[in-house]
């Protein structure tokens, strides 16, 4: 072989990878373009109420299509979400890396990561069955002793299918990811820190505030920034916990009317008009963007984090 | 290091490490342990609240309070944070494995219920939700699974590799850009993939519903998961295998081939398992790129192709009773996929180790 021949297939083997990572690059762009051509009608039929209006009608020739209930539905799903988990998560890594013994912690460490690999649907047929009669009941007695709260209130009989049990199902998502993120970024915490801490006479609570959490913070951040971008895109478990309901629901989380854009496509799906399929594609490239934004951000801090723990 | 700030030089006065523990607050101890939830119990049969309320309302007030007192007298006001710390991570954590398990125990449970071995090996012709479960199965949707999950494995592995190898072994400008827009995509909502592949094959006129039209949105889907973890492994290798390589006249892409992949086979391995479990489950692109049938199919180029997770998702949406067992059994079978790949990429990460 001579070097000629040499530097040919090097070329070869160069050219393919690289073509395969501007190829990667060129995807996002392509789902971003594709989506917009094809909702393009609907963009610039409905304008700006396609995101701000509250009205979804299929039976006049044109249509009317805004999604802002499920827009709304969306984030208050995902907040509420993210308030259950990321304490639990915190909690759970803390202890996977602080307190359990080695062995417990080896256990933990893959459970946790198999269960962020649980299909959405699996856990959606056990959010419908397991969870929501029990969430039901908590809901209820919320509703029963809160009530003069009106965040806690509830005025109809059922308490299934509210944006509250379908928190709880998100929350079951995602804190197997923000559990295994946050573990690993406390895992790389400096352990000699700690010790020296110990033997200057720091407590276990001390060494959380002044170091894990100090060091960790970023990482955890971005970690949970991964599960929001998680919740706001997740379609089947919500499809089946969540009664969708084409009217702005903010502050009744107990109430079961919710919306969620992914479970919008789902649900209307599969007796579109061509009109209303051209709608959801534009629900979809509102998502899409939503969660790029999200997981653009989460990236980048979880990268900067990485590289300021390297260095 | 200069965040970390010393409040104070002096030894605070009820810190005693050298002082021996009386024997005495071994009781306290079990007494902290113990009053809160005897109280608990005691609750839950007087008031008519739920279990979750008596734990929420009664017993964690109690514990932490509890722990307070045994911390002041054990080892002096220092130590109350210490002990509520403990207390709502201890609490945090029983939580979430009562929530997790519940979700293992309920489909194992419920699903041994309704799995036999027709159910894994026959399919669903001349079956409808109502028929009882001693006909029928899921044996079309799991081939049709693993047909679509295997030929997005085909497309995503060989790609995502190629990127990794861009990412690792050259000096690529544009190597922040990919490994971030890489790394973004991993968020990618299922349904957003199953729309572009929809929007690119379908809603053009150019094919019908078929598996490798879920294959792609699975693909797109799984690329990331691939990318990421073959950088890790990649990574890995030692530099000085490759400048040994090289420096014995290999060319690079030999060095990647012969010396390189086989240092980081099981690493790769586990990529890839990790990627084909990631998407194992996604039921939403396959929704909206494949239609569900009863017979079984080979075919993913063309026609109809039933997966586990449409099986599962139909037969939920059916709601019968023999329909919500099926999507159980599935969901067991699917679990059980999904915990043999995990299985694997174990036995592979643990044989690396040695």
């Amino acid at each position: 072989m001579n070097t000629r021949q040499v530097a040919k297939g090097d070329r070869a083997f160069f050219a393919v990878s690289t073509a395969a990572a501007m190829f990667t690059m060129f995807l996002v762009l392509a789902v971003l373009v594709f989506l917009s051509i094809k909702s393009w009608s609907t963009f610039s039929q409905q304008g700006l109420a396609f995101v701000t209006g509250s009205t979804w009608d299929n039976t006049t020739e044109q249509g009317t299509f805004q999604i802002w209930p499920m827009l709304v539905g969306t984030i208050v799903v995902s907040i509420l979400g993210l308030i259950i988990a990321v304490p639990a998560s915190i909690a759970v890594a803390f202890f996977i890396e602080f307190m359990a013994p080695p062995k417990v912690a080896r256990i933990a460490t893959s459970l946790v990561d198999l269960l962020a690999a649980l299909p959405s649907v699996v856990v959606g047929i056990w959010g419908i069955f397991v969870l929501s009669p029990v969430a039901a009941t908590w809901s209820q007695s919320l509703s029963g002793t809160l009530s003069f709260i009106p965040f806690f209130r509830n005025e109809f009989s059922n308490a299934e299918g509210a944006p509250f049990i379908a928190a709880w199902t998100i929350a079951v998502m995602i804190i197997p990811i923000i559990t295994s993120v946050s573990r690993e970024v406390m895992g790389r915490v400096d352990k000699d820190l700690i010790s020296a801490a110990t033997a200057l006479g720091s407590t276990s609570f001390s060494n959380m505030r002044r170091i894990v959490v100090p060091t960790a913070k970023s990482g955890i951040l971005g970690g949970i920034l991964l599960g929001l971008g998680r919740a706001l895109g997740e379609t089947v478990a919500i499809f089946f916990v969540l009664n969708l309901v084409f009217e702005v629901n903010l502050f009744r989380p107990l109430e079961p009317k919710g919306g969620n854009v992914a479970s919008l496509i789902i649900a209307k799906f599969g007796e579109a008009t061509p009109e209303e399929l051209n709608a959801l594609m534009a629900a979809g490239v509102v998502l899409f963007v939503m969660t790029l934004i999200v997981n653009m951000i989460a990236t980048s801090i979880v990268q900067r984090s990485e590289r300021r723990m390297a260095s | 290091m200069s965040q970390y700030s010393v409040e104070s030089l002096e030894r605070p006065l009820d810190v005693t490490p050298w002082k021996k523990r009386s024997p005495n607050f071994r009781y306290i101890i079990i007494a902290t342990a113990l009053i809160p939830i005897l109280v608990s119990f005691a609750a839950s049969t007087v008031l008519e609240i739920s279990g979750a309320g008596i734990l929420l309302i009664v017993f964690l007030p109690l514990q932490l309070s509890a722990a307070a007192i045994a911390a002041v007298v054990t080892r002096g006001r220092r130590g109350v944070a210490d002990s509520q710390l403990n207390v709502l991570v201890y609490f945090a954590t029983f939580f979430v494995v009562i929530m997790l398990g519940s979700i293992i125990f309920s489909i194992i449970s419920w699903g041994l219920k309704a799995v036999s071995p027709h159910f894994i090996y026959q399919n669903n012709v001349y079956i409808t939700p109502t028929t009882s479960l001693e006909y029928g199965g899921a044996g079309h949707a799991l081939i049709g699974s693993l047909l679509v999950v295997g030929l997005a494995t085909l497309i995503a592995v060989p790609l995502g590799l190629a990127v990794a190898v861009y990412l690792t072994e050259t000096r690529g400008r544009f190597k922040g850009p990919v490994r971030f827009l890489a790394q973004s995509m991993s968020g990618l909502p299922s349904i957003v993939a199953g729309l572009f592949v929809y929007a690119l094959f379908i809603a053009t006129g150019t094919v019908n519903l078929a598996g490798w039209l879920g294959s792609l949105a699975l693909a797109l889907l799984m690329l990331p998961t691939v990318v990421r973890m073959s950088e890790e492994v990649l990574k890995l290798v030692p530099g000085d295998l490759r400048s040994a390589a090289l420096a014995l006249g290999a060319p690079q892409r030999r060095t990647f081939f012969q010396v390189i992949m086989p240092t980081a086979k099981a690493g790769l391995i586990t990529a890839i398992l990790l990627g084909v479990a990631r998407v194992v489950g996604e039921t939403a692109p396959l929704l909206l790129t494949t239609r569900l049938m009863s017979e079984t199919s080979v075919n993913p180029f063309y026609g109809d192709l039933a997966t586990l997770p449409t099986f599962i998702f139909s037969n939920l949406t059916a709601g019968f009773d023999t329909g919500r067992a099926r999507a159980w059994a599935a969901a067991f079978l699917l679990l059980a996929v999904v915990g043999l790949i995990f299985g694997a990429t174990r036995a592979l990460t643990s044989q690396k180790v040695k």
